[in-house]
């Protein structure tokens, strides 16, 4: 067995959770391919309503230095963060559940918690690697403006955004744990998300109440964050307010999810439904 | 105080309604009152083979799951080496292997190997302990050439002996088996039986507890057998005691005078 510290056995732990899923998505080859030109085919379609939408009027809502095309591009790649962290729980446990290896990863020397943190490293991968494919066709076809952007405020609002959405994410899981399906918990926060937290349009157009209302919620933070280093070339300095209001919602919604989701864990164990789906 | 490897003293594991509709929203408050074990108490010493038999419904599974610690009993305390599974699970999986007889419990993309190798990792094993391992296990369970075959290409009959090697990556001394032989031919099942009284238990004195439908397996393997009949355990002994009490001639028959036995004097 090995001896070696307990952060690095759960850091190699980790790295096994993301090899299995490497290696599953690996034996789907073609779907990588199919995963390259839709993000051609949606950076094609923001291209061309851009065009059509492009005016003097919209052009003064939007951050300095954008376009409506890299607007709403940034919108729509960065907002799946806030998807895949509150999907990516709950898919892992789903997919545990119906392959019938749940049982198993559960008697392991392995935490749950663990088990479903190292679960969600692929999609992020993925989406990490989907996204610089949007961006890079959106370059390389559309005009997109790369030069100038601060990719290393960009990593930190991004690196901030993940830990806000995966508390989130936490909470959808332990949802899932209890009533296993229909996950109101999603619905809400990326309806909510998606109306009010500036993905394809800037807030400023919504009522004022509905802009309080956008304050409320991590996504906000994270694309006003990622549009102004990326397109506004914002400094370290000028990312800060989206950073930690980014922090304040991780601080607030970790504790809170890692609490309700060990209640959901031992209540399942109690009822007999851990395994259900 | 004696060390067994299992310990259970006055389990009691109760059930919340099974509810549909508007009030299955009720589920995570709803109250335990369906019992599935009352008052289950027995030991089993190091390097005993005890079986759990029983009609659906009796409790099996659910004991077997408390052992496991994937649930918590509602009274009582099982302990598994001395460690309560409630109160030590991390502690109590370390000593345990779990094998269940369905066939679709690994991930079917992954190869045999691929597979093993991420549940050793999750067993703290490190790659090289865990390449060593697999190895042995492979010799032992003669699955060598199918380790890189993609696990949904594998019969049940390989897919028993792949779980089996799994439960044992982590050299556990006591093995809990749900039903091993529920979906294997009878020559398959004759075949893994033989494998684990020689191979498992006889040469690596490892406890053995397992539930099964099937009597013959119970008389091969079972040192005592635990009857089990709606959450009541009726009789934990020997296949001969058990026998004797009853003045049956078969195990099969013993099983039927207990439980109407029970049944009469439950009214």
């Amino acid at each position: 067995m090995s001896g070696a510290p307990s952060f690095v056995v759960t850091l190699r732990k980790l790295a096994l959770l993301f090899r299995r899923d490497l290696a599953v998505a690996r034996s789907y080859r073609a779907a990588f391919v199919v995963e390259l030109f839709q993000a051609l085919l949606a950076a094609a379609s923001f291209y061309f309503l851009s065009r059509f939408v492009e005016s003097p009027t919209l052009k003064r809502s939007l951050p300095p230095g954008a376009d409506y095309f890299s607007f709403a591009l940034v919108g729509v790649a960065f907002f799946d963060y806030l998807s895949v962290a509150l999907g990516a729980f709950d898919g892992s446990l789903q997919e545990a559940r119906q392959n019938g290896a749940l049982e198993h990863l559960l008697v392991t020397q392995t935490s749950l918690p663990v088990i479903l943190a190292g679960s969600s490293l692929y999609p992020f991968a993925l989406l990490s690697l989907r996204t610089a494919i949007y961006i890079g066709w959106g370059a390389a076809l559309f005009g997109f403006p790369l030069h100038g952007a601060n990719w290393l405020g960009a990593l930190l609002v991004l690196a901030a955004s993940v830990l806000a959405f995966s508390g989130l994410g936490i909470l959808s899981a332990s949802y899932l744990l209890i009533f296993k399906r229909g996950n109101p918990v999603n619905w809400v926060i990326l309806g909510l998300s998606s109306v009010v937290g500036g993905m394809m349009y800037p807030i400023s157009v919504l009522p004022v109440w509905l802009q309080y209302v956008a304050r409320l919620i991590p996504v906000t933070y994270s694309l006003e964050g990622m549009r102004a280093a990326i397109l506004s070339h914002a400094s370290i300095r000028e990312l800060l307010p989206s950073i930690a209001g980014l922090l304040v919602f991780a601080a607030v919604f970790l504790p809170v999810s890692f609490a309700i989701f060990s209640w959901a864990l031992r209540r399942t164990k109690v009822t007999g439904t851990l395994t259900h789906f | 105080m004696k060390n067994f490897a299992l310990s259970l003293e006055n389990v009691e594991k109760y059930f919340p309604p099974t509810l549909s509709g508007w009030r299955a929203f009720l589920d995570p408050v709803s109250r335990l009152t369906v019992p599935a074990l009352r008052g289950i108490s027995f030991d089993v010493q190091e390097g005993e083979v005890l079986a759990l038999v029983g009609a659906n419904g009796a409790g099996k599974s659910t004991l077997l799951r408390i052992l496991t610690t994937l649930l918590l009993p509602t009274r009582g305390c099982a302990r598994v080496r001395g460690f309560d599974t409630a109160a030590e699970p991390a502690k109590v999986r370390l000593q345990i292997g779990y094998h269940t007889g369905g066939d679709s419990c690994f991930y079917a993309r992954l190869s045999a190997r691929e597979n093993l190798l991420l549940f050793a990792g999750l067993n703290n094993l490190t790659g090289a302990e865990a390449a060593r391992r697999i190895d042995e296990l492979a010799a032992l369970f003669g699955i060598g050439e199918l380790l890189d075959r993609q696990a949904r290409t594998l019969s049940t009959g390989n897919i028993h002996r792949l779980g089996l090697a799994r439960a044992m990556l982590h050299r556990p001394s006591v093995l809990i088996l749900d039903e091993p032989t529920r979906s294997l031919d009878p020559l398959a099942a004759a075949e893994f039986r033989r494998f684990i009284l020689q191979d498992i238990v006889g040469a690596h004195g490892t406890t053995l507890i397992f539930a099964s439908h099937t009597l013959a397996e119970v008389e091969q393997l079972a040192g005592r057998v635990a009857v089990l009949d709606g959450g009541h355990l009726l009789a934990c002994d020997t296949l001969a005691a058990i026998k004797s009490a009853t003045g049956a001639a078969s195990l099969e028959e013993a099983l039927e005078i207990i439980i109407r036995r029970a049944a009469r004097e439950t009214g």
